[in-house]
């Protein structure tokens, strides 16, 4: 490492910033699940909005989504971003000013219209691009000022030195901003089949190029960070990067698989999507060999959220690469078990990694209020929801597949469904609680306890050790 | 770390960074733009000359379709698999969807899939499914719509007549083209004989819609209730019947048959008043096989024969028998002669439902010989004609001893056991 290297001075973090990013991810949260659940229920209850347009069940699942997607994903990789990026790079973010531009940008021009609009009929009926077009300009417009805010520090830093955060980030802002147009505009421009190739790439680079690399910039910087040790291999993290950012924009078609999509086209995205379960496979032993001695469940409670979210990406993603293979994926395509697929990666691998991220910049904020005891309920609440949640949707799925290879009437396959769809409802319960009780920890408690915290379970550290650790380890690798 | 290792790392880095961006832009060339080149030419080789587009009302109604989130329970995309052909039909070919700004193809399928919509179920039943569908659908989870109608499922706004339209066009395209349409695919597609090809153009029909009526058609000969054996066989039967009475059919015909079903209301012609009816197990057998075409009664072929029996059974059980007069012969008389000049050219000669006249009328006349009418409801037909029908009121030129009379008389067709 460079003696000059300006990273042993304390960065500077916007922590404001990190606050209110945070704040509105939880309020969106809440907002968003509600919509789920309410959504769930008319499944049951079809009748329940009483034909009130703006709560009919189409209206609803696609604000849930896109509330999940920006309001709660997006605000939480914000907070994390405002607290990684000066101490990976040891500069701070471009300005504080246009924070709150992109704060207010974000929330009050992309995810709030966006809710109303969709409530009030003006939509896409494009996967993951609910919102209508006129939003979309809102969100490219706020994803060039994300870029701007936080990839200079980088750039400064000299990139010799990146940890493997440091190049997630870097990948999921340029990447997110190059697919966004894929899945929002392009399906309005060219018609039916042609449209759908391109849809297919961004219903999965939302989820490859925008989740899942914040997600995993996350997990590797909590990791290093909570259990003070360096991680298993820079390596395997690096090739683990790579890997992901070649294979997951390949994967898209595999949407549409019998379609009249050329089959090479499809095949194509197949093989690629069961060579993406070998790089998780990567990515994955390299974080839990990482996490060596920490224990499945570990004490801190933002590491057992970071840790719990990479099994759930080891299982998400090879059932993933197992439900593209064309067997699997003609009888389980269309089904719950793909509903219960989404939910494994949203919820369970993403949604813990966000509120992992979250509770430890929590921890790092002097002044934030902290309630450990909130987040142990939290953390336990939300990881039976998950469970219980993805194994009856992945029952149910089975189900309806069985069925559906069947001469049965279709409607049997609705009523089959009918009790998972009552338990899924059911599994709403602990998720709500649990997303309750995370707002809860982090707002109630005593200002300053998120420190206790780190002191209790790894022994207390100054903020700005951290950046030094991280880059030297990065350094002391290759 | 020395400075030519750090050169090295940062040279390694843009090479990476550079072949990162390929291979996102690979992506887009061989998972977007390439297919898309493909489909195009598909599109344009195999498409009909000058298929029908979609009209004004047609796409305000496709909007209506999309804010609803209709896709995200109805797929639109018949998949190359024998699962989903012996379901919905043809799969899906590229031209179909030209006009699909954007697509609609979905990912999820909780409702069926409706990209063979089109002629399957009649503009009635979609407005009774669309404001309550429940009502017509008792097992249905979708959500109603009843912001689209003006208070009731017979009064649709201009909103509900766009969407209906739009699910019209579902699928239109290629029945409109066939066969020529097929044909002339199945020359410009140039493609290999491979299984996929075989699927596309080999499909037994373009839409296998087990609810879509048709007017003739092959019907299962069911077993009449004398041929169970077993009173205790009888009696299960009977309440499987019930069952699935209530569950398929009251809706519409109401628990008791008596036609005053939640979905009634909104249908032209009503549906069929069971109570008032005695109908022949051959009747009730084509009926459930075929539906009734023109009318919102749909066919029943998915149901195993076995369910269509107990089915017929439960139907015939909803029949109140009224001790009707029997006739003098004078009346005889009289309501031969007045059938004669009135009623033979749609209702024929033995009081069929097989006139004359039958190739012209959208719905099926009554058969009288499968179905014998009470005298009550027989006369509420004559007096006050039959809504969404040809079967007028006959109040203007038959008097009321003729219209009794030959009330009287169509029940003499009966066939069935008297």
């Amino acid at each position: 490492m460079n003696e000059n290297s300006s990273v042993t001075a304390a960065p500077t973090v916007e922590t404001r910033l990190v606050y209110a990013h945070g704040l509105a991810a939880i309020v969106t949260l809440l907002i968003s699940v509600t919509f789920g659940i309410v959504a769930s229920v008319e499944m049951l209850a079809p009748d329940l909005a009483g034909g009130a347009p703006w709560l009919s069940w189409g209206r609803l699942r696609y604000d849930h989504t896109q509330g999940i997607l920006f309001g709660w994903l997006g605000n939480a990789f914000f907070a994390f971003l405002y607290h990684a990026v000066p101490l990976l790079t040891g500069r701070p973010v471009t300005s504080a000013r246009l924070g709150r531009w992109m704060f207010g940008l974000w929330n009050f021009a992309v995810v709030a219209p966006g809710w109303v609009l969709v409530l009030a009929g003006f939509s896409q009926p494009l996967e993951w691009a609910e919102f209508p077009i006129v939003i979309d300009a809102f969100v490219v417009l706020a994803l060039v000022l994300a870029i701007v805010q936080f990839l200079p520090p980088f750039f400064w830093r000299g990139l010799e030195d990146l940890y493997v955060s440091s190049w997630y980030v870097i990948g999921a802002l340029v990447f997110t901003l190059l697919a966004y147009p894929m899945g929002n505009f392009v399906p309005e421009l060219v018609p039916g089949a042609r449209g759908a190739a391109f849809s297919g790439l961004w219903i999965h680079d939302a989820i490859g190029l925008f989740v899942t690399p914040l997600a995993l910039a996350i997990i590797y910087f909590v990791i290093p960070a909570a259990t003070r040790r360096p991680i298993f291999s820079h390596f395997l993290s690096m090739l683990g990067f790579w890997l992901l950012f070649f294979l997951y924009p390949l994967n898209g078609t595999h949407h549409y698989v019998f379609s009249v999509i050329p089959m090479s086209a499809q095949i194509g995205a197949i093989t690629a999507s069961a060579l993406l379960g070998v790089d998780v496979i990567i990515v994955v032993a390299n974080l839990l060999l990482s996490l060596r001695g920490s224990g499945v469940f570990p004490r801190d409670v933002a590491l057992r959220f970071a840790a719990m979210s990479t099994i759930f990406y080891l299982v998400v993603s090879i059932q993933g690469s197992v439900q593209a293979q064309m067997s699997v994926n003609q009888a389980v395509h269309f089904s719950d078990w793909v509903i219960g697929h989404s939910h494994l990666a949203m919820l369970g691998f993403a949604t813990f990694a966000a509120a992992g991220g979250l509770a430890h910049v929590w921890q790092r904020i002097p002044w934030a209020r902290y309630n450990p005891r909130a987040l142990e309920w939290s953390y336990w609440l939300l990881f039976a929801g998950v469970i219980l949640m993805v194994t009856d949707l992945t029952i149910a799925g089975l189900v309806e597949a069985r069925l559906w290879q069947s001469t049965a009437p279709w409607l049997d396959s609705v009523r089959a469904a009918r009790p998972y769809w009552v338990i899924r409802s059911g599994s709403a319960i602990p998720i709500g609680a649990g997303f309750i009780l995370l707002l809860v920890g982090l707002t109630t408690g005593r200002r300053g306890a998120g420190l206790e915290s780190i002191e209790q379970t790894v022994g207390l550290e100054p903020v700005r050790e951290i950046a030094p650790r991280l880059a030297s380890a990065a350094s002391g690798a290759l | 770390m020395n400075r030519d290792a750090g050169r090295i790392i940062r040279m390694s880095y843009l090479v990476a960074s550079i072949a990162g961006v390929a291979f996102f832009a690979m992506s887009v060339a061989l998972l977007g733009i390439w297919p898309g080149r493909v489909l195009e030419n598909q599109m344009r080789s195999m498409s009909p000359p000058h298929p029908l587009a979609l009209s004004v009302s047609e796409q305000r109604g496709r909007v209506i379709y999309s804010r609803e989130g209709c896709a995200y329970c109805h797929t639109q995309q018949v998949r190359y698999l024998h699962s989903d052909m012996i379901r919905f039909g043809a799969p899906t070919l590229a031209w179909e969807t030209r006009f699909d700004y954007p697509h609609l193809w979905g990912t999820r399928r909780i409702g069926p899939d409706l990209a063979r919509e089109s002629s399957t179920r009649s503009e009635d039943w979609h407005f009774a499914h669309l404001y309550n569908p429940r009502g017509a659908v008792r097992d249905s989870i979708m959500p109603a719509y009843p912001s689209l109608f003006d208070g009731s499922g017979d009064r649709p706004r201009q909103e509900a007549r766009d969407l209906v339209a739009y699910l019209e066009t579902l699928g239109r395209a290629r029945e409109l083209a066939a066969p020529e349409g097929e044909a002339h695919a199945r020359a410009a597609c140039n493609c290999p004989a491979d299984e996929m090809a075989q699927m596309a153009f080999h499909a037994a029909a373009l839409t296998v819609n087990p609810a879509k009526a048709r007017r003739q058609g092959p019907a299962p000969r069911l077993p009449a209730e004398a041929d169970l054996v077993l009173a205790d066989l009888v009696l299960a039967d009977l309440v499987l019947g019930q069952r699935l009475y209530l569950r398929n059919c009251a809706s519409c015909h109401g628990t008791r048959g008596e036609a005053d079903g939640p979905g009634a209301p909104a249908l032209h012609p009503q549906p069929a008043n069971l109570a008032g009816h005695e109908y022949t197990v051959d009747r009730l057998s084509a009926d459930l096989s075929n539906g009734v075409v023109g009318t919102a009664m749909p066919a029943w072929r998915d149901l195993p024969t076995v369910d269509l029996a107990a089915i017929a059974r439960a139907v015939r059980a909803l029949h109140v028998a009224n001790q009707e007069p029997t006739l003098p012969a004078n009346i005889v008389d009289l309501g031969a002669r007045v059938y004669t000049a009135n009623c033979v050219q749609c209702h024929g000669e033995r009081g069929g439902g097989d006139g004359s006249a039958v190739a012209e009328l959208r719905i099926p006349p009554a058969d009288f010989r499968g179905s014998r009418p009470s005298i009550a409801e027989s006369l509420r037909a004559l007096r006050n004609g039959v809504e969404g029908t040809q079967m007028a009121p006959w109040t203007g030129r038959l008097n009321e001893a003729e219209l009794s009379a030959v009330a009287y008389y169509v029940r003499g067709f009966f066939e069935g056991r008297q």
